[in-house]
């Protein structure tokens, strides 16, 4: 999560407004879900890969990383969806034809449409989305929790991992039963802390003037149509390709 | 000859916790327009709670605090117009920062003295550029260091413009570079007029940087003074629990600023200058260890 965070931050893209990098990404999730996967999604994974990596800059090991945890479900889930049983006879296992086009269908839309969330979530930082989030009616008390969350996440983060190394160094997590007592115990303090950083930081925020709202500026972005009608144009290059492809194979 | 009236005052100010324990036993403290107080007492003695009333956090139990003369009053309109005088930095950055930017973070309070988007970008940069931290802006407040967080978190109270600064321990938990970059843009908003109170448990630095010194111990202002008049108490810095200054100690070893004509220096740069006269040799270039044999020997020649 931290490491997502720091890319979202740092790369080469953040700088751009969120809708250049929404609308083609969200087109191309569109496609992928519309037109037949075998054509279209290896595409829009190239595509979006091309993008995170060669665009944006991002290490591949990251892009690869984010894609890893639905990739090893959907791997898992392929014998669920080549193989049937048949209880005809005792118990038949086929390997059918039917079954394994679905799976291979199915694994490789849903890495298509993962691509493009993680091109998303890689480039753009989640405080990014806040802006558009208003813009189209989110309720304030939403977004104000959304941001304490997204920052509280940290503090707290940091109080775990800190916590977790002083216990571990006072040997907290040698044996099975001492693990689960230290975790325990590490759950109950971070829980006391919350409480009491949440008095603190109320204290913090009336000292400037809180009134019950946060708000603060949003950033201001320029959008470029220049760069946003390139991103269009590589989707419409994409469903053009996968049209052809398409007609090619058939 | 009239004294002016301070612009904060607290007067018999007496705080008990919910549960009983006694934090403030009847202070007194007056803060006068365009100085730079410290408030010095040793971890625990309650300088914290001390703070939180001068912006209105906590209401004494018993006594008060005036503003321009004025008892303060509680009330919500009176809250937001002391709080926009009085800017209080706490001693923790997390306890103080909310938002993903740092720039978001800052432009919090001018919203909320209701400036426009255009005035409010005005002041972050304004307030940025005063703490020297602008290259900051766009960064992630949790991708910050710990001195860099506290620069925001003072940056965030600064852009509000308050006429007085009340900081919890400025310099905990900063290395000796973070020190000097931090003080260094305190003094220019000194200069430029805003008056500065804060709390520590340095003797060192309230010596080397405050105009006066209020000496706290255990909830109570044991006496209120003059920086050189107060540390040169042996007395009271023993009851306060705290050593004299190191530079005030050479210098009274060295036998200089006994009188008040001539004042005892208190820049480290000018005590070392003292030295280097008194012993006739480059004093840096000495092992710490024969620095001290000659004080004890005294000057020779």
């Amino acid at each position: 999560m931290r490491a997502i965070d720091h890319h979202a931050w740092t790369n080469r893209w953040r700088g751009w407004h969120p809708a250049e990098k929404l609308l083609p990404a969200g087109s191309l999730l569109i496609l992928t879900l519309m037109l037949p996967p075998l054509t279209t999604a290896p595409l829009v994974l190239a595509g979006m890969a091309l993008a995170t990596v060669r665009g944006a800059g991002v290490p591949l090991k990251a892009l690869l990383s984010v894609l890893a945890a639905p990739a090893a479900f959907l791997l898992a889930g392929i014998p669920f969806l080549a193989v049937s049983v048949d209880f005809a006879e005792g118990v038949n296992l086929h390997l059918s034809a039917e079954g394994l086009r679905l799976a291979l269908t199915t694994t490789v839309r849903a890495l298509a449409a993962m691509s493009c969330l993680a091109f998303l979530i890689l480039t753009t930082p989640l405080t990014d989305w806040i802006a558009p989030l208003r813009r189209i009616g989110v309720p304030a008390g939403v977004i104000e929790l959304i941001l304490l969350i997204y920052r509280l996440i940290f503090v707290f983060f940091e109080r775990a991992l800190t916590g977790h190394q002083a216990q571990t160094a006072r040997l907290g997590y040698s044996r099975v039963d001492r693990s689960v007592r230290s975790l325990g115990l590490l759950a109950g303090n971070l829980f006391q802390r919350a409480l009491e950083q949440a008095r603190r930081l109320e204290i913090g925020l009336m000292a400037r003037g809180y009134a019950g709202e946060l708000r603060v500026l949003s950033p201001q972005w320029a959008l470029s149509w220049p760069r946003l009608a390139m991103g269009l144009g590589l989707v419409g290059l994409i469903g053009a390709a996968s049209d052809l492809l398409g007609r090619g194979l058939s | 000859m009239t004294t002016p009236l301070p612009l904060l005052a607290a007067r018999g100010l007496e705080y008990v916790y919910p549960g009983g324990v006694v934090a403030l036993r009847g202070l007194d403290l007056n803060i006068e327009r365009g100085q730079k107080l410290a408030i010095l007492g040793p971890n625990g003695s309650g300088k914290t709670t001390l703070l939180l009333h001068l912006n209105g956090t906590c209401q004494p139990t018993r006594g008060e605090i005036r503003l321009d003369g004025q008892p303060a009053r509680y009330d919500h309109r009176a809250l937001n117009h002391w709080r926009r005088r009085v800017g209080l930095v706490l001693q923790e950055p997390d306890d103080q920062l909310f938002a993903a930017t740092v720039g978001q973070d800052v432009s919090f309070g001018p919203l909320n003295l209701g400036l426009s988007a255009a005035e409010t970008a005005e002041r972050v940069r304004e307030a940025l550029e005063s703490l020297r931290i602008s290259h900051l802006a766009d960064r992630a407040t949790h991708t910050l260091s710990f001195g860099q967080k506290k620069r925001v978190a003072i940056a965030g109270v600064l852009a509000m413009r308050p006429e007085i600064l009340v900081l919890d321990e400025p310099t905990a938990g900063l290395d000796s570079h973070g020190v000097n970059h931090l003080l260094g843009a305190l003094q220019q908003l000194h200069e430029a007029g805003t008056t500065l109170v804060f709390s520590t448990h340095d003797v060192e630095l309230a010596y080397a940087w405050a105009d006066e010194v209020a000496l706290f111990h255990e909830g109570t202002v044991l006496c209120q003074g003059e920086t050189a008049a107060v540390l040169g108490d042996r007395e009271a810095l023993h009851r306060a629990r705290l050593r004299p200054p190191l530079l005030l100690e050479v210098m009274e070893a060295l036998g200089v600023g006994q009188d008040r004509s001539q004042p005892a220096p208190r820049s480290r740069e000018a005590v070392l200058a003292l030295l280097r006269e008194r012993l006739g040799e480059p004093v840096s270039a000495m092992p710490v260890g024969t620095v001290f044999t000659h004080l004890r020997r005294g000057p020779s020649g």
